[in-house]
C-alpha cells in the first residue's frame, strides 16, 4: 500500500498522540482503581518471572564474585573480629539456654497454649524498582509456594517489608523504605509506640511519637503488633538521628543488597483486606491498610 | 526475522533496567536502558520500533517495576516524538553530537518523570535521585550505543 511521506507523518503523529493520551489515562486509572491494576500486575509478573530470573543470575554471580575478591583483603581483621564476636555469643548462648528452660517451666505452670508453628518460604529477589520512585522488590515465589498478601518479608537481620501483590509464581514486596509503607513499631523495652513511615530514602522516620517520649540515638526499634499487621517483636532497625522533625531509623536489613529473603506466615495474612472488599463497603476509596485488629489465631 | 531485533533489544533493555544491581550503599539505581534503546532505534530505524511497541514495553516495565503504570510509556513516546522531529539532521552526525543530544533528552526525561511524580504525590520530591540516575544513564550511553551499533550491523549483514 503506497502512502505518501506526508500522510505517513500525520498517521505517525496521530498514533503517538493517541498512545500518549492512553498512557495518561492509564496513570489516572492506576491511581483510581487498584483492583484492575493489581490483577494486571500479577499477570505480567507471572509472565516475566522466568525471564527476570534468568537475567538476574549473571548479575548476582558477579556481585558474589566481587564480594569474595574484596573479602580477601580483609581476611585477617575479619578473623579477629569474628573470634571476639564468637566468644561474646557463646556467653549469650548460655543465657538463652537458661531463659529457655525457665520459659518452659513457667509455661507449664500457667498451662499456656503453645504458639502456632511459623512457616516460611525462602525466595530470591529477581527484580527491583530501578529507581522508579517506589521501593519494591519482586521475588520468585508466589501463591503456588504459599505466599499470600500481607505476609512479612524478613532477612536474618530484620524486617524488609510486606507482600503487597501475589501472582502464581511471583510476588511483590513493598519495602519499609517506600513512600507508602507504614509499619506500627515500638521502642524495644518500653511502651513508646510510633509509626515507621518510609519516604523513599534509605532511612525511614518515626511519626506520631509521643512528645515527651525521649527517643534517643541507639534505641532499638521493633514491630509493636498494633493493628494486627505484623506480630510484635520483629527487629526493624536502630534510631540514628533525632535532629530533624522525626527521628530517623537505620533498618537492620541491608535493603540494597538483598539476594534472598524469607516470607513468613504468622497466620495474619487476612489482616490486609483486598481493595475490592474495602471499596465494596459504602463505596469508600480502596486502600491497603488494615481496617482494625483481626482476632489473633492462638 | 532480524527485523524484530530493535524490539527485542528494547525489551531486554527494559528487563535489565529493573535488575537488582546490589551496589552496596546506594539505593537501587539502574541506568535507564530503555531510554537508550528507544533513542538509538528511533534515530536509526524508527520503522522497526513503532510507537505501539514503545507503549507496550513502557507499560510492561512500569508494571514489573512497581511504579506508576504508563509513566515510562509516556516518556518513551515523547522521546519518539522529539527524536523523530529532529532525526533528519541528527542521524548523520558523529557520535559526540548524538551523545550530546542524548544528554539533553535524558535530562529532560528525568525532569519530566520527577515533575509527574511530584504532581501526583502532591509535594515536591527530592531531586537527588533523578539527577544521579540521569548522570548514570548518560555515562553508560556510549556502551549501549556500541552494542546496539553491532546489532544494527548484524542486521544489515543478514538482511
Amino acid at each position: 500500500m503506497r502512502i505518501s511521506a506526508a500522510r505517513r507523518a500525520t498517521i505517525e503523529r496521530a498514533s503517538v498522540s493517541l498512545l500518549v493520551v492512553l498512557s495518561a489515562a492509564m496513570i489516572l486509572l492506576g491511581k483510581a482503581d487498584q483492583v484492575v491494576l493489581q490483577s494486571l500486575r500479577s499477570y505480567v509478573m507471572d509472565g516475566a518471572a522466568p525471564a527476570l530470573d534468568v537475567l538476574s543470575r549473571p548479575a548476582a554471580a558477579l556481585a558474589t564474585a566481587a564480594h569474595r575478591v574484596l573479602g580477601f583483603m580483609t581476611v585477617y581483621s575479619d578473623n579477629v573480629r569474628l573470634a571476639e564476636e564468637n566468644e561474646r555469643l557463646l556467653g549469650w548462648q548460655q543465657v538463652a539456654l537458661r531463659l529457655s528452660a525457665e520459659n518452659a517451666q513457667l509455661r507449664d505452670l500457667t498451662k499456656l497454649v503453645p504458639e502456632p508453628r511459623i512457616s516460611f518460604v525462602t525466595a530470591r529477589v529477581v527484580a527491583d524498582s530501578g529507581g522508579a520512585y517506589v521501593r519494591t522488590l519482586m521475588i520468585d515465589a508466589g501463591r503456588d509456594n504459599g505466599v499470600a498478601r500481607g505476609q512479612a518479608a524478613m532477612t536474618g537481620e530484620g524486617l524488609v517489608g510486606r507482600v503487597s501483590e501475589v501472582g502464581a509464581r511471583a510476588a511483590r514486596i513493598l519495602l519499609i523504605t517506600d513512600l507508602n509503607s507504614r509499619v506500627p513499631v515500638a521502642v524495644d523495652g518500653t511502651r513508646q509506640r510510633a509509626i515507621l513511615a518510609g519516604d523513599n530514602s534509605a532511612r525511614p522516620s518515626l511519626r506520631y511519637v509521643d512528645a515527651g517520649g525521649g527517643i534517643k540515638i541507639g534505641d532499638r526499634i521493633v514491630t509493636s503488633g498494633q493493628g494486627g499487621v505484623f506480630p510484635p517483636g520483629l527487629p526493624v532497625g536502630v534510631v540514628v538521628s533525632v535532629d530533624s522533625e522525626a527521628p530517623q531509623v537505620e533498618p537492620y536489613a541491608a535493603l540494597t543488597r538483598l539476594d534472598y529473603l524469607r516470607v513468613v506466615d504468622y497466620g495474619l495474612a487476612e489482616a490486609l483486606p483486598n481493595p475490592s472488599t474495602v471499596a465494596g463497603r459504602g463505596g469508600k476509596r480502596a486502600d491497603t491498610q488494615a481496617s482494625g485488629p483481626p482476632p489473633l489465631r492462638r | 526475522m532480524v527485523n524484530v531485533l530493535p524490539i527485542a533489544t528494547t525489551v531486554v533493555a527494559a528487563l535489565l533496567s529493573i535488575e537488582p544491581l546490589r551496589i552496596g550503599g546506594f539505593t537501587a539505581l539502574t541506568p535507564a536502558f530503555t531510554l537508550m534503546a528507544a533513542y538509538y532505534w528511533t534515530l536509526y530505524r524508527p520503522d522497526l520500533l513503532p510507537a505501539l511497541s514503545l507503549f507496550i514495553i513502557g507499560v510492561i516495565q512500569d508494571l514489573l517495576s512497581g511504579g506508576l503504570p504508563g509513566a515510562t510509556a509516556i516518556m518513551l513516546l515523547l522521546v519518539r516524538a522529539i527524536v523523530s522531529g529532529h532525526r533528519h539532521y541528527l542521524v548523520n552526525q558523529p557520535f559526540p553530537f548524538i551523545w550530546a543530544g542524548f544528554t539533553l533528552l535524558t535530562g529532560g526525561a528525568m525532569l519530566f518523570l520527577w515533575a509527574l511524580h511530584s504532581l501526583l504525590a502532591g509535594n515536591v520530591l527530592e531531586l537527588r535521585e533523578p539527577i544521579l540516575r540521569a548522570v548514570l544513564t548518560i555515562s553508560m550511553f556510549p556502551v549501549a550505543s556500541l552494542l546496539l551499533g553491532r546489532t544494527q550491523r548484524a542486521m544489515i549483514g543478514a538482511g
